[in-house]
């Protein structure tokens, strides 16, 4: 009977476990840096690069996965001891894909500007390998918040990736950032803009130089 | 009891049930504010024709007091039903439907701009036709003389970013302003867009404007385009100018 | 005609890869060894061509605005397009699960080919991708269904191209911090601005 009285204390101690403690900051900073889910665990790359054009369009669709990210693992977390194993993938996707069409119908209704730049990559958002990777390998099997803080951690790592993947491609692309023209206001007039930049190769260019960076400031190397 | 194929299957129809409601709830709460937002983007681009529309103007307000639309035939007549005895509403008639019926058959709405007091001061004609990849459209407002161009928009699906493309934008697009449509003898010449950018001032007239550098096909697209919609609106410009 | 130019604009120029960047994750994560891509490759193919004509039909007899006009005049403004999203991501995992069962049957040897490769197609982003820009592009059955081939095959040769070069790769001095997911990016930026230069072929 000694492993009930061990149990207790642990028990106890979970339930006081403050909101944010170390254990849970952990589940938002790492995908942040070591772990992020992008330029280590390569996972969402498809629509990282494909809207990375512009600043506003993906600050949209970082908040946009990020709310797929963290209601899907909210969600996910809640029904883990119901959803039955043989069709967890699909109920996975069923989930995720009402809450993208859910995003999708708000963006037309409110944001129609950006509803028509985005176009398909909304529903694409539906296979974000990150989004599943996140349901499958922690959602399912953790407590509700703990899910959710997964899924912030997650989703701000995917964002600070695209966002700046976008920072280069619009500053040197188009001379702007948020449409708001920089070179022109510090009197750059003839901004040379870079084509390679606007076209795809131009994202390709500049995730590969920061994977690079990233890497070779962790130490990362993959074999 | 969790694999057992009634609960999977229950489970199943539960999911179904309750995430095909939810978004049903959500699509129906939205759908009026859709329908808005599609509005009002196609009047913005009608009235971006004639004046730059800043992101927190009113349209629809805007729109309501200056514009005026109507619906012609080829042969320049006011059209006011359609088959089935429905009157016609210019805003929606599709431009892209019609396209696909042979030019005799298309119905081609009109937009008239009117100034502060009634009078009319440009005509806005939709215009529709295949860039290099994709279908473009846009439209061309002509001033009250019927004949020189007040301003235009373009839009496309999907031409070649930083090439094609540009012409979705303002600069290339108020190349086209103060261009005329009718030579001296009164005959439709449209204008075009040269090939390549850049080039020499005395190659730039009435008739034509610096091209694009590099997306040669999408400027052809979008000559044919304004030549082809500007002749099929020729029985109308005729008669109102008449 | 119209349809070869669609067929090789599909496969060049719109290269799922070089011009949409779909089908990222397993082009990837595949592309290390060219057997394996060309399994996976043709499955993809495969898949394509099954779905995308797939979901051209539920589009056009269920969810377009008075698509259930054929269930009675009363369904004529019934617009269902809201669950467009739903309805293809549950129609390409049933196609999968659908063929992976069928090739299980008549073919064990295929089966064991491609058998690991198939549940991955699911998540995809090609497959749905070229399901989303079929509605898009308002194609009809048979150009959905060559652009659905043709979009295949463009996967296909992007895989394959990059696995090959992958292989050589493994002899080059490649700075660490760079090595596997960096140089990859790289090179994959490189094939694409060889693919642009297929932009404006015409036939």
């Amino acid at each position: 009977m000694e492993t009930e009285t061990l149990d207790l204390p642990i028990v106890k101690k979970e339930q006081s476990e403050g909101l944010l403690s170390k254990r849970r900051r952990k589940f938002v900073t790492d995908p942040l840096n070591d772990d992020n889910p992008i330029t280590v665990q390569v996972l969402g790359i498809c629509s990282a690069l494909a809207i990375t054009l512009k600043m506003e369009p993906t600050l949209v669709m970082s908040v946009a996965v990020l709310f797929v990210i963290v209601f899907s693992n909210l969600i996910i977390s809640f029904l883990r001891n119901l959803i039955p194993n043989r069709v967890r993938i699909i109920v996975q996707l069923a989930i995720i894909a009402a809450l993208v069409t859910l995003v999708n119908e708000v963006l037309k209704a409110y944001y129609y500007d950006m509803y028509k730049v985005l176009s398909v990559y909304v529903g694409l958002i539906i296979t974000n390998c990150i989004i599943m990777g996140r349901l499958e390998a922690f959602a399912m099997g953790n407590k509700a918040w703990d899910s959710v803080l997964d899924g912030f951690g997650s989703g701000f790592g995917y964002a600070w990736i695209i966002l700046a993947v976008a920072f280069f491609r619009e500053l040197f692309g188009f001379g702007s950032l948020f449409g708001f023209e920089i070179f022109k206001a510090v009197g750059i007039e003839n901004f040379p803009s870079n084509g390679l930049m606007v076209t795809p190769i131009g994202a390709f260019m500049i995730l590969g130089i920061i994977i690079w960076i990233q890497r070779t400031k962790t130490g990362y190397v993959e074999h | 009891m969790r694999q057992s194929n009634a609960y999977i299957i229950i489970f199943s129809i539960i999911t179904t049930i309750v995430l095909g409601g939810l978004l049903s709830i959500a699509s129906v709460g939205l759908a009026p504010r859709q329908k808005i937002q599609v509005e009002k983007d196609t009047k913005k681009s009608i009235l971006g024709a004639v004046m730059e529309v800043k992101k927190t103007d009113d349209v629809l307000s805007i729109y309501e007091k200056r514009i005026e639309s109507l619906v012609v035939n080829i042969n320049g007549d006011v059209v006011e039903t359609d088959e089935s005895g429905n009157p016609l509403i210019a805003e929606n008639v599709s431009i892209e439907k019609n396209f696909k019926k042979s030019p005799e058959d298309r119905l081609y709405p009109v937009f008239l701009f009117k100034g502060s007091s009634n009078e009319i001061e440009a005509y806005i004609l939709p215009i529709y036709g295949s860039g290099l990849w994709d279908v473009i459209w846009g439209y061309i407002a002509l001033d009250k003389d019927l004949n020189t161009i007040k301003g235009v928009v373009f839009d496309h699906k999907g031409e070649t970013p930083g090439l094609g493309a540009r012409i979705a934008e303002r600069d290339v697009q108020s190349r086209f302003i103060g261009r005329k449509v009718y030579d001296s003898d009164g005959a439709l010449v449209s204008v075009s867009l040269l090939k390549g950018e850049g080039n020499a001032v005395k190659l730039l007239d009435d008739h034509h404007v610096d091209g694009l550098a590099g997306a040669t096909i999408t400027a052809r697209g979008v000559n044919n385009m304004l030549l082809n919609y500007l002749n099929h609106y020729q029985n109308y410009l005729r008669k109102i100018s008449s | 005609m119209e349809l070869i130019s669609l067929g090789i604009r599909s496969i060049f120029v719109e290269n799922m890869v070089f011009a949409y960047f779909l089908g990222m994750c397993s082009y990837l994560a595949v592309s290390k060894k060219v057997t394996t891509a060309i399994g996976l490759g043709l499955a993809v193919i495969f898949v394509l061509t099954i779905t995308v004509p797939a979901n051209w039909l539920i589009k056009e007899f269920i969810l377009k605005e008075g698509a259930l006009s054929w269930m009675g005049p009363q369904f004529d403004t019934v617009d269902l397009s809201f669950l467009q999203f739903i309805m293809f991501i549950a129609i390409i995992a049933a196609m999968v699960q659908l063929v992976e069962m069928v090739i299980e049957k008549l073919s064990p040897a295929l089966y064991g080919s491609l058998g690991i490769f198939l549940p991955l197609i699911a998540v995809n982003c090609a497959i749905l991708g070229a399901s989303l820009f079929m509605v898009q592009k308002d194609f009809n059955l048979i150009e959905s269904t060559v652009y659905g081939f043709s979009s295949g095959v463009g996967w296909f040769l992007a895989i394959i191209a990059l696995a090959a070069i992958r292989e050589r790769l493994k002899y080059s001095n490649v700075p660490d911090g760079l090595k596997g997911l960096g140089i990859t990016m790289l090179i994959t930026g490189l094939m694409g601005l060889a693919f642009m230069s297929f932009i404006g072929i015409s036939i």
